[in-house]
C-alpha cells in the first residue's frame, strides 16, 4: 500500500483530520485525533493486515510544550508512524492491547516515564522504573529544561 | 496437586543478568508465570538529552556488550541522516563486517548458553573456545574484542590495510573450517535435539499479535530481516538468504541460528570482496540541524528501532531506542504455560534474553 | 609452631579453591560475558581452583559486575548476607568500581562499593580476561597473607 492509498484509506475511517505530516527517511507519518484512535488500529490490523507495532515514542516539543506527543511506529514494508497528542494535565489514551497484545510493555513503559494513563486495561505496573521510585515521570519535561 | 510459584531471581545460575520469574508449577507441568525487568534500567534515554551527540556514542555502545557494534552503527547512521551526510563506502562495509562478525559472535555465545542449560558443557566450551577466534578478529581490527568503538558520526576510526586484510581473511578460514564442525555438531546431536524438539511452539499468529522480531519470528515461519526489508547501506549489495523455519518450537530456533551463523560467515567474505578503497571518514559539524529521523536496523536479536529529534544544537532532544528483546519479553508468559519444569531453562534460552537491552 | 602450620596450610587450601559467583548487579553484559570466558579453554581458570558457582551458599567471592541500580540494592546485600564466612568481594569493571559511564543517571546507586566492603577493584571497559586472571592472582595473595572480611 503506498502513502496517497494510505491516506485515503485512513481519512475514511477517521474523518478529515488526518494530515500527512512528513515523510523521513523511509518513514511516512500520519497525524491522527484521539478519539478515533482505536477504530483506526482495528482498520490497520483487521482489514489492511498492518500489524507490527515496532515502538511506542512520546516527547515534549520545546515549542508545545503543554501537549505530549505519542508517535506509534508500525512496520509494514514501509515504515508507517501515527502521530496523536494528548494534554499535559490530561493525558489520558485508549489502550490497544486487546487489538494488539504486543503494545503491553510499550504503553506501560509510556504510563511510566510521562504519567499518561491507559484507558481501557485493567492496571498499568511499571515496567522498568524501581519498586520505590517517587521522583515523577522522569522524562517529562521540567521547568528547568532549557 | 496444588499450585506452587516458585521466584527465580534476581540472581539465578540461568542466565548472567537479573530478571525475576515467578513461576507456578503443580508436579511436573507448569501452569504458567510472570516476570519482572528493570534491574539494568540505568536511563539511557536521559543519560542521552544529557550528552552531546559525540558522547553518546560512548553511551550507546554500553547499551549492551553483546550487540554494542549494531546499537552505534543505527545511531550513527540516524545522526549522519539528520547531517545529511553520506559516509564514504569503505566506511559502510567495514560498518557491516563488524555488525556480520558481531552476530557470529552472538549466535555462538548462544549455542554456548543453551548447551550448559541442557547440561551439555562441552558444546558450550567448544563453541565459545570457537567464538574466541571471532573475538580475536574484531581485536585485530579495532582494538577491543567485546566493546569496540569502531564508530564514530562521520564513519569508522579504522581502516585495514593490505597485511591485516590478509591477516583476517586467515582468520576467517580458520573460523570456518572449526565453527562449521561445531554447528554440524548441533544439528546431529541428540541430546540437543531430544530437548528442544516440540517444545514451546509459538505460531505465526502469536509473533504477529506480539510484533516479536529476529530469529524468534524466522524460526515459525514470519518472514522479516530488516537487512533485506529496510536495508542500511551496504545490505542494498549484498546478496544472502534470509532463514526460515516453519516449525516455531525450540529446535527450529536453534536451527535458525545455526543457518544464520553459516550466512554470516559467507557475508564476511562477500564485504571484504566488495569492499572499495577509499576513506573510511569524512568530516561533520557538531551541531546537527534540526529535523527527525527513524532508523531500524537488524542486530543479532532482530529488528532495533532509533528515533532520534534534533532541534539544532549539539544535544539530542530525544532519543528513543526500542531493542527486539523487549518484544520478546511478552512471550515469556505465554510460553511458560504448556511446559514442563525441564523445559524452562530451554524455553528462556530459546528467546535469547539480552535483559541489558531491553532494560536499557 | 603447629598451630602456624595448620593456619598456613588452612590459607593455601582456602586461596587455591576459590569459588565465584558472577552476579551482574546492572550492567551491560560486556564485563559478564568476559567473566563466563575465563572458564572456556583459552583462558581455563580451573587450573587455579576457580569455579563458577550458581548459588551464594557454595561461593567464597562474589564477583559483581555493572553499576548498582536502585532496583538491585536489596538482592545484592541478601546475596552477600547468604555467603558464609570468610567470604570477599571483587569490583570487575569501571560500572562495579565508580558507576562508569551511568554514574549521572538517576536510577543508578553508583559502584558496588556503596554498599558492600569491596577487597579488590578490577579497572576496565570491558575488563579484558587476562586483568580479572591478574585481580584474582593478586586477590589469593591477599588471602596467603591473611586479609579477609568477616
Amino acid at each position: 500500500m503506498n502513502e496517497e492509498t494510505m491516506l485515503s484509506k485512513l481519512k475514511t475511517v477517521a474523518g478529515s483530520e488526518v494530515v500527512r505530516l512528513a515523510t523521513v527517511r523511509n518513514e511516512v507519518v500520519f497525524s491522527i485525533p484521539v478519539e478515533k484512535w482505536v477504530d483506526v488500529v482495528s482498520a490497520l490490523v483487521e482489514d489492511w493486515g498492518i500489524y507490527h507495532l515496532s515502538a511506542i515514542t512520546l516527547q515534549q516539543r520545546e515549542e508545545s510544550p503543554e501537549e505530549i506527543e505519542v508517535m506509534y511506529h508500525f512496520w509494514h514494508g514501509l515504515g508507517v508512524t501515527f502521530r496523536l497528542a494528548v494534554p499535559v494535565d490530561r493525558p489520558e489514551l485508549p489502550s490497544i492491547i486487546a487489538i494488539i497484545p504486543g503494545a503491553d510493555f510499550y504503553e506501560r513503559e509510556a504510563a511510566e516515564m510521562f504519567g499518561i494513563v491507559f484507558k481501557g486495561r485493567e492496571e498499568t505496573p511499571p515496567l522498568l522504573l524501581p519498586d520505590d521510585w517517587d521522583q515523577g515521570p522522569p522524562l517529562r519535561r521540567k521547568e528547568t529544561d532549557d | 496437586m496444588t499450585k506452587t510459584t516458585i521466584p527465580i531471581g534476581p540472581q539465578h545460575p540461568l542466565l548472567k543478568e537479573p530478571i525475576s520469574l515467578n513461576i507456578d508449577i503443580s508436579g511436573e507441568d507448569v501452569l504458567g508465570g510472570s516476570l519482572r525487568i528493570g534491574y539494568v534500567h540505568r536511563g539511557i534515554e536521559r543519560l542521552a538529552q544529557e550528552r552531546t551527540y559525540v558522547q553518546n556514542v560512548h553511551l550507546i555502545e554500553r547499551i549492551c556488550g553483546i550487540c554494542s557494534h549494531v546499537h552505534t552503527t543505527t545511531y550513527c547512521y540516524a545522526v549522519e541522516s539528520l547531517l545529511g551526510v553520506e559516509i564514504p563506502v569503505r566506511a559502510q562495509y567495514i560498518r557491516a563486517l563488524m555488525c556480520e562478525l558481531e552476530r557470529i559472535h552472538s549466535h555462538l555465545l548462544w549455542f554456548g548458553i543453551l548447551a550448559k542449560h541442557v547440561g551439555l558443557e562441552m558444546v558450550f566450551m567448544h563453541s565459545w573456545h570457537n567464538r574466541e577466534i571471532v573475538l580475536d578478529i574484531m581485536e585485530a581490527l579495532s582494538g577491543g574484542r567485546v566493546i569496540h568503538a569502531a564508530n564514530q558520526i562521520g564513519g569508522v576510526r579504522f581502516d585495514l590495510d593490505a597485511e591485516r586484510e590478509a591477516m583476517v581473511r586467515n582468520m576467517l578460514h580458520k573460523l570456518e573450517e572449526q565453527v562449521g564442525g561445531v554447528l554440524d555438531g548441533i544439528v546431529h546431536e541428540t541430546s540437543i535435539r531430544a530437548r528442544t524438539r516440540g517444545v514451546a511452539p509459538i505460531t505465526a499468529e502469536q509473533i504477529r499479535q506480539y510484533c516479536v522480531v529476529g530469529p524468534v519470528a524466522r524460526a515459525s515461519g514470519v518472514d522479516v530481516d530488516m537487512r533485506r526489508d529496510d536495508p542500511l547501506p551496504p545490505y542494498d549489495r549484498l546478496d544472502f538468504n534470509v532463514i526460515t523455519h516453519q516449525d516455531g518450537d525450540a529446535w527450529a530456533r536453534t536451527m535458525v541460528r545455526v543457518e544464520e551463523t553459516r550466512e554470516s560467515l559467507k557475508l564476511c567474505e562477500m564485504i571484504l570482496d566488495q569492499m572499495p578503497g577509499g576513506p573510511v571518514t569524512t568530516r561533520v559539524s557538531r551541531k546537527v540541524p534540526a529535523g527527525e529521523t527513524v532508523v531500524r536496523s537488524e542486530a543479532p536479536r532482530g529488528e532495533v528501532f532509533y528515533y532520534l529529534r534534533s532541534v539544532g544544537s549539539d544535544h539530542p532532544a530525544r532519543l528513543k531506542i526500542r531493542t527486539p528483546t523487549l518484544a520478546a519479553l511478552s512471550l515469556i508468559p505465554v510460553q511458560l504455560s504448556e511446559i514442563q519444569v525441564a523445559d524452562i531453562p530451554v524455553v528462556l534460552a530459546g528467546i535469547d534474553l539480552c535483559i541489558a537491552c531491553a532494560d536499557r | 609452631m603447629l598451630e602456624n602450620l595448620l593456619y598456613r596450610s588452612y590459607r593455601w587450601a582456602q586461596k587455591n579453591s576459590l569459588w565465584v559467583l558472577p552476579f551482574n548487579t546492572g550492567g551491560c553484559n560486556g564485563c559478564d560475558i568476559e567473566i563466563l570466558d575465563l572458564l572456556t579453554p583459552r583462558y581455563d581458570v580451573e587450573r587455579m581452583g576457580i569455579l563458577a558457582e550458581a548459588t551464594p551458599r557454595h561461593a567464597d567471592v562474589l564477583l559483581c559486575t555493572g553499576p548498582v541500580t536502585l532496583q538491585t540494592r536489596e538482592a545484592i546485600w541478601q546475596i552477600y548476607m547468604q555467603m558464609p564466612s570468610p567470604k570477599w568481594v571483587a569490583a570487575v569493571g569501571s560500572c562495579s568500581t565508580t558507576g562508569g559511564v551511568f554514574a549521572s543517571s538517576s536510577t543508578v546507586l553508583g559502584g558496588v562499593d556503596k554498599l558492600l566492603p569491596v577487597d579488590l577493584y578490577i579497572p576496565g571497559c570491558p575488563v579484558r580476561p587476562e586483568a580479572i586472571i591478574a585481580g584474582l592472582v593478586k586477590l589469593q595473595e591477599k588471602i596467603a597473607q591473611g586479609g579477609e572480611n568477616e
